[in-house]
């Protein structure tokens, strides 16, 4: 058994981890409840922010998370040309036709990143990166913090826009029921394509911060993809503070998993655990049971 | 129903397969290598079609099952000594069983969550090859014995195949095909009319997940050596994937022409890796969107397309 302090640390990364990729798992959400799509390239989404923050603290020598709303209007207008060429003409052919588009688009932006950028891993290199925030032997990394801070503060954002606003309003009635939303007037076409724009700034912000914290390569997206549904399916779907709950308990689960079985087994308890919450609790664990 | 149709598809099978049996005598190794590939390729797109076009299962897990069946096999002749035949049998049912266990958890959100479980599924799988060390870890297991030459392994897959097809016209030539688009098309009438949805729609899961299993088993004999990160990998997924949508989802002959389809694409282009799976995304995008019933769709369209062509 490691010392308390290691333990303690370990398992605060962790939930600060499960944080910071609760923004990326909204994005998945939302775009989930409002098109019906599991956008299977969302992970890819977020190889895309990371690589935009590389690059944006290589030509500007700005601190990316500074530029973080550049790097969101990035990723979200890489994304507009996606739905409008590809998504939008199969509204009316049902869910999989659009579901197997974008896993086409994902396994062709992977080999865009291969050939852009090389196959190495990088990271975001930041000069406070690796300082780490210490009491006694309780230690995590300052970046991690910050992190999940920025997480946070985006995911309340998007609470607010889609509880308070106007869109919010457009957004949760197409969600609901986009036939009827048509009906009463709602541009749903335009409010899904929005969604959608606004899933991937959603990854692409989440890909910033964690290419500042972790190192990425092209075929990061995967990996992150799965672990961001199983925050979606914990957290329930459409509950937008839900999945930021639904962040942390992954990853104090996923590094209790790590610490008890070894650090292999930190994304197999995720796994193991998005299949668990689907058998037996499918909407989400903070769902009241319903008779 | 269909039942003169059924017997003619059935007869046609047995005969081509019956001269298929004789491919060696006429063929050198590179040939039998593609014929082999060809065959487990089907066998996994008959498979998936069943699931896509028949349940509207759509699923990214057929690495989960063939990773399977490879791991059960290997262990079975490694360490009980079983024949290969019985080794493959019980590879199919633990291919079914895994897919009965883990059904309540995918047929949620009406099948919306069925191919990100699949998913999930595989990658739970591969890490727990990954990580526990009796199963080899990521190295992965050597076949103790040598595998049997290619002509033999060309057989086996041979019969493989020759059941999924036969499988498959049973599913299609039958009452069964009725039942199994019922449910596809609209859950909820289906139930009305006294269809169990969600009977149909295990049993479907797990006899394709059975077939992906069998051929998972003869594909890592002929390894002779396998490894979590190639025996789950996406790559199958994707292959089939494409098998289907390039063939045509639902469609009897779609199968068989994407299997061909994609083999010969692959060895056109295996010096070329990156290129191979870009040029195969642009490839399933543009039939989804222009062509959704693939290659063998269009083609039984086109005498219609044409007359309308040349009236205007």
């Amino acid at each position: 058994m490691p010392d308390i302090g290691v333990a303690a640390s370990t398992i605060v990364s962790g939930v600060l981890l499960g944080g910071i990729l609760a923004l990326t798992a909204l994005g998945l959400s939302i775009v989930l409840g409002v098109m019906r799509l599991v956008n299977l390239a969302h992970g890819d989404f977020l190889v895309v922010g990371a690589y935009a923050g590389l690059f944006f603290l290589k030509f500007t020598g700005v601190d990316p998370l500074l530029g973080l709303p550049v790097i969101a209007l990035i990723v979200a207008a890489l994304s507009v040309p996606l739905y409008r060429f590809l998504l939008a003409p199969l509204a009316e052919r049902g869910p999989e036709a659009r579901m197997m588009t974008m896993f086409a688009v994902s396994i062709i932006l992977e080999n865009v990143f291969v050939l852009a950028f090389s196959a190495d891993t990088r990271s975001i290199e930041l000069s406070y990166a690796t300082l780490p925030l210490t009491i006694g032997s309780f230690s995590v990394p300052l970046i991690y913090v910050i992190g999940f801070a920025i997480s946070v503060v985006l995911i309340l954002a998007v609470h607010w826009l889609i509880s308070r606003t106007g869109f919010g309003r457009d957004l949760r009635a197409s969600a609901a029921d986009a036939q009827a939303a048509a009906t009463l007037g709602v541009d749903v076409e335009r409010v899904q394509m929005l969604t959608f724009a606004l899933g991937a700034a959603c990854a692409g912000v989440g890909g910033a911060l964690i290419g500042a914290a972790f190192q990425f390569g092209p075929s990061s997206g995967g990996a992150y993809l799965l672990n961001s549904l199983a925050i979606v399916v914990l957290g329930g779907l459409g509950n937008v503070l839900g999945t930021l709950v639904g962040g942390v308990v992954l990853g104090f689960l996923q590094s209790l998993g790590g610490l008890a079985l070894g650090d292999g087994y930190r994304d197999l308890v995720g796994m193991a655990l998005f299949l668990l919450v689907l058998a037996f609790r499918p909407d989400g664990f903070l769902a009241r049971r319903s008779s | 129903m269909n039942a003169r149709a059924g017997g003619a598809e059935v007869a046609l099978i047995g005969v081509a397969f019956a001269a298929l049996w004789f491919a060696p005598l006429f063929t050198g190794d590179y040939g039998l290598q593609i014929a082999f590939r060809v065959l487990i390729y089907l066998t996994l797109a008959e498979s998936w079609n069943l699931l896509a076009g028949s349940a509207g299962l759509v699923s990214l897990g057929t690495s989960c099952f063939v990773g399977l069946g490879a791991y059960v096999a290997f262990g079975l002749l490694n360490n009980l000594d079983a024949p290969l035949p019985v080794a493959l049998a019980v590879a199919a049912l633990a291919g079914g069983a895994l897919a009965a266990l883990v059904s309540p958890a995918l047929f949620r959100l009406r099948g919306l969550y069925f191919t990100v479980g699949t998913l999930a599924l595989a990658e739970l799988l591969r890490l727990t090859m990954v990580n526990v060390s009796a199963f080899g870890g990521a190295t992965g297991i050597i076949l103790r014995d040598d595998p049997p030459p290619l002509p033999e392994l060309f057989h086996y897959a041979l019969v493989v195949a020759l059941i999924a097809s036969l499988a498959m016209t049973a599913c299609a030539r039958t009452r069964v095909s009725v039942i199994l688009r019922a449910v596809r098309d609209d859950e909820d009438a289906a139930a009305q009319m006294g269809v169990r949805p969600f009977r149909v729609k295990l049993g479907a899961f797990v006899l394709a997940s059975a077939l992906g299993a069998l051929a998972g088993g003869v594909q890592a004999v002929k390894l002779g050596a396998i490894e979590p990160y190639g025996m789950f990998g996406l790559q199958w997924s994707i292959d089939v994937l494409s098998m289907v949508i390039i063939g045509g989802v639902g469609l009897r002959l779609g199968s068989l022409v994407g299997a061909l389809f994609v083999v010969a694409l692959g060895e056109a282009l295996a010096d070329y890796p990156e290129a191979h799976i870009a040029i195969t995304g642009a490839i399933l995008i543009v039939l989804i969107r222009f062509a959704p019933r693939g290659v063998v769709g269009f083609a039984a369209n086109l005498p219609g397309l044409m007359r309308k062509w040349a009236v205007a």
